[in-house]
């Protein structure tokens, strides 16, 4: 290898260690607590300095990492058991997601915009982990980092119209989730009115 | 211009919110938005949803955490 040691690990930590909050952000999301996903963090870490010379500078290094990411959850959980379950979700028809489409009535939408927006984080967090993993992900990944479908597709190792279904779906199944914990606790989303 | 109905609109929300349209499915569902408070209050809610997902998922590493992930770097390189 033609990069000294030193440089290799000097280069490393001026270029992908500053990645780090991101990476953990969605190693949160996999991993869904806080030890596991510093695990995480280590291991993708590790894995791409191993393959640092590898890395085509100029790329884009953010979406490079959150693929190691990706293979290194797998490997790490060996999902393959629950791979089949995701499968099974991703087969279903739309009409069979659930709901998704309000029905609460059009004057109690800003109901429900409301009862949403004064939702603790840690319910919506709830929410988010009780969807399926590749759902998650790619809602996190469009949401929270802004990334393109295309990107997406690249760290998921899916084709870009999978992305889009898993977003529609997660968002959907996210949304009943929230619906479901809104009438649990109280929160008025205007359905008596209609009731 | 091209005529869309309210369930094609309701179903391109993401793609609209995620700026993954062409400029010209953009501006159709811009100009149905504007006159169409039903398709418009189905937008609201997940830009609100995006809102408090982006808001319950802002959590800061650990300082310690750059410091342990350095020093397996560290340990990497001298069993290189």
């Amino acid at each position: 290898m033609p990069e000294k040691k030193s440089e290799k690990i000097a280069s490393f930590e001026a270029q992908a260690l500053p990645l780090m909050p991101q990476l953990y952000g969605a190693a949160l999301r996999w991993t869904r607590n806080p030890s596991d996903a510093e695990d995480l963090v280590q291991e993708t870490f590790a894995k791409a300095f191993v393959a640092w010379n590898k890395y085509e500078q100029g790329t884009n290094l953010k979406a490079w990492l959150f693929r190691i990411m990706t293979n290194t959850h797998i490997n790490l959980y060996n999902k393959k058991a629950k791979d089949k379950a995701k499968t099974a979700l991703d087969d279903l028809e739309d009409w069979q997601v659930g709901q998704g489409e309000s029905v609460t009535s059009r004057s109690s939408r800003s109901a429900e915009i409301e009862a949403i927006e004064n939702m603790p984080s840690v319910a919506i967090k709830n929410a988010l982990d009780e969807i399926p993993d590749e759902f998650r992900m790619v809602v996190y990944y469009a949401v929270v980092e802004g990334l393109p479908y295309q990107e997406i597709a690249d760290i998921m190792e899916t084709p870009v119209g999978t992305v889009m279904s898993r977003l529609h779906r997660g968002k959907k199944l996210l949304k009943t989730l929230l619906q479901d914990y809104a009438k649990q606790e109280g929160y008025d989303t205007g359905k008596e009115v209609e009731a | 211009m091209k005529r869309v109905d309210c369930e094609e609109v309701k179903q391109g929300v993401h793609e609209y919110l995620h700026s993954e349209l062409h400029e010209e499915e953009l501006s159709i569902i811009t100009a149905h938005l504007a006159n169409c408070d039903s398709c418009e209050q189905h937008y609201d809610i997940e830009v609100i949803l995006n809102q408090v997902i982006q808001r319950s998922c802002d959590e800061a590493p650990a300082a310690e955490l750059a410091d342990r992930v350095m020093e397996r770097l560290r340990s990497i390189q001298e069993n290189d």
